[in-house]
């Protein structure tokens, strides 16, 4: 058992460095279709976080819900608790460990306004 | 006892490990989802009702320990189960953050990084940090009793913080619903029950007699209900305050070396850390709180001929036993002890002895795994046949144990109970 703490926590914080060393490195020029969308910091998104005005960033891509909120099928307190905020495990893991449906996912573009680009 | 009995309760506490997982993940199982968020949903249930279920067995009461085959087991199963969940939840943001990866590396750090996130994602790295530090303490087998359990109190700490983020996070509180409320009420029952001493039962020292260097046998009378004790069990036991006396409150166990027809009970003390160390000076008249009984220890003893080996203070239960009555097993008793001056109850076991004709007592002075050892059961008459209760120092229990392998005595034929509840 001491072994195993040991592992996994060793194993923990190695990946965890990583990832920390990956993101300083500069970003790949992104694609020309989406670098002309308008692009947000979370920042940004947090700034429009009430159900009056409720943005999300959903998979890099950041979504105005306001007009939305009030025809989400649970109740709207569920998804009102997003607003603001980088909220694409929620997304993908709803309840019970299920993403949103298919069509869910069809109906994300129409609430699109930008992308999230990484802090500076 | 049926062996069949006995294997069930052996398969309670794991069947408790498996049972809450299996059912958190039949009801959470992604099963629109893949990759690594499906690794992470998987990983969060499990490591979730892991932790809850490991949480259950903390829980200090003779009942609950009886049900999982003795405290001992309990334990070490509550040790198994924590430590397979810690590593279950720390996967939980990793796979998280590799799902990301797929997108962008810097995504993924922004899974990871807690400043990026807000306070429900907090609380689950405050849980991961809170089980890490709790952990590192368990597994420092050095560090000095309180510092050792303050430390472990983080670990509890962190079950509740892991149990709101996922509250706070989930749309449906579903296996939740049943699993917050099972952990507060086992954290609840040790600190308030156990810890605090308020489900143990009032007792007063009526006397206290020294047996040995560094050791005192005290005789416990009941203010109340009488606890039902067997030869071989333990109680949990603090000293408070008396004439004469500050106890320090603490719960330690103490194995019973005698049981009184009027419910007293007298315990065996060696002085091993600071509060036995302080409990040698007792006077009667302290009041004490009990907790117990608990173990299983000689149990078994009347099912055929016996082989006794005690190292030091383990002798305990088995004076325990030989006060209780004549023996109704031929029974060799091998007692090892460090020098004369440490040599408890020695007189009384020889006048038993002599008149026991059941009992054959061997005693020897030895420092540690005595070199002798394997001479002495070569000369214990039809040993394969006997059944072996060992009780001692764990490198004496574990050379004995060998020893014992060796001489041909089956497995299931060598009983003992690891007595460090760390």
């Amino acid at each position: 058992m001491r072994a195993l703490f040991l592992v996994s926590t060793v194993l923990f914080w190695i990946v965890v460095a990583a990832a920390w060393v990956s993101a300083l490195r500069p970003l790949a020029p992104a694609p020309s279709d989406v670098s002309a969308e308008p692009r947000y910091v979370l920042a940004d998104i947090a700034q429009h976080g009430s159900v009056d005005d409720c943005w999300m960033a959903i998979d890099g891509v950041v979504y105005d819900f306001t007009a939305y909120l009030p025809e989400h099928p649970t109740s709207p307190r569920v998804m009102a608790a997003w607003c603001g905020k980088e909220a694409s495990e929620a997304y993908h893991t709803k309840t019970r460990g299920r993403p949103h449906s298919s069509y869910a996912d069809g109906l994300l573009p129409a609430w699109r306004v930008g992308v999230l680009a990484a802090e500076p | 006892m049926s062996a069949a009995l006995s294997a069930l309760r052996g398969l309670a506490a794991p069947g408790l490990l498996l049972a809450l997982p299996a059912a958190c993940l039949i009801w959470a199982w992604p099963v629109e989802l893949h990759g690594w968020r499906a690794v992470a949903i998987v990983s969060a249930w499990a490591g979730t009702a892991l932790l809850v279920g490991s949480t259950l067995l903390m829980v200090r009461a003779a009942r609950l320990a009886a049900l999982f085959g003795g405290l001992d087991a309990q334990y070490r199963w509550h040790h198994l189960g924590g430590t397979v969940a810690y590593a279950l939840l720390l996967a939980h943001p990793l796979a998280l953050a590799a799902a990301a990866w797929q997108e962008s590396p810097r995504l993924a750090w922004e899974v990871l990084s807690p400043w990026a996130q807000h306070w429900t994602v907090w609380l689950g790295w405050a849980a991961l940090g809170l089980l890490m530090v709790g952990l590192a303490a368990t597994f420092s087998l050095h560090l000095p009793y309180r510092r050792w359990r303050a430390l472990h109190y983080l670990a509890g700490a962190g079950v509740v913080a892991g149990l709101i983020h996922a509250w706070t996070l989930l749309a449906q509180p579903g296996p939740l619903a049943l699993l917050l409320p099972l952990a507060a009420l086992a954290l609840c029952w040790r600190l308030i029950g156990s810890d605090l001493g308020l489900a143990a039962r009032p007792y007063r020292v009526r006397s206290v007699a020294a047996r040995a260097a560094g050791m005192i046998e005290a005789v416990l009378e009941p203010c109340g209900p009488r606890m039902a004790v067997s030869p071989g069990q333990f109680v949990f036991a603090a000293f408070g305050d008396g004439p004469g006396f500050r106890g320090c409150g603490e719960f330690h166990p103490f194995t019973v070396s005698s049981i009184g027809d009027d419910g007293a009970l007298a315990v065996g003390i060696k002085a091993l850390g600071p509060c036995s160390r302080h409990v040698q000076g007792l006077t009667p008249g302290v009041a004490v709180r009990l907790e117990g009984p608990f173990g299983r220890f000689l149990a078994d003893r009347a099912d055929g001929p016996q082989f006794w080996l005690a190292g030091g203070v383990g002798i305990t239960p088995f004076i325990a036993a030989l006060r209780a009555g004549p023996l109704q097993q031929p029974t060799t008793l091998l007692y090892f002890y460090r020098s004369a001056q440490d040599a408890a109850y020695l007189e009384e076991l020889r006048s038993i002895a002599a008149a026991d004709a059941c009992l054959t007592l061997v005693a020897e002075a030895a420092a540690g795994p005595p070199p002798t050892l394997d001479v002495r059961l070569s000369e214990v008459p039809g040993l394969g046949a006997r059944q072996a209760q060992l009780c001692g120092p764990a490198a004496l229990v574990e050379a004995a144990r060998g020893a014992l392998l060796s001489h041909g005595m089956p497995a299931a034929a060598i009983h003992f109970e690891r007595f460090d509840f760390r």
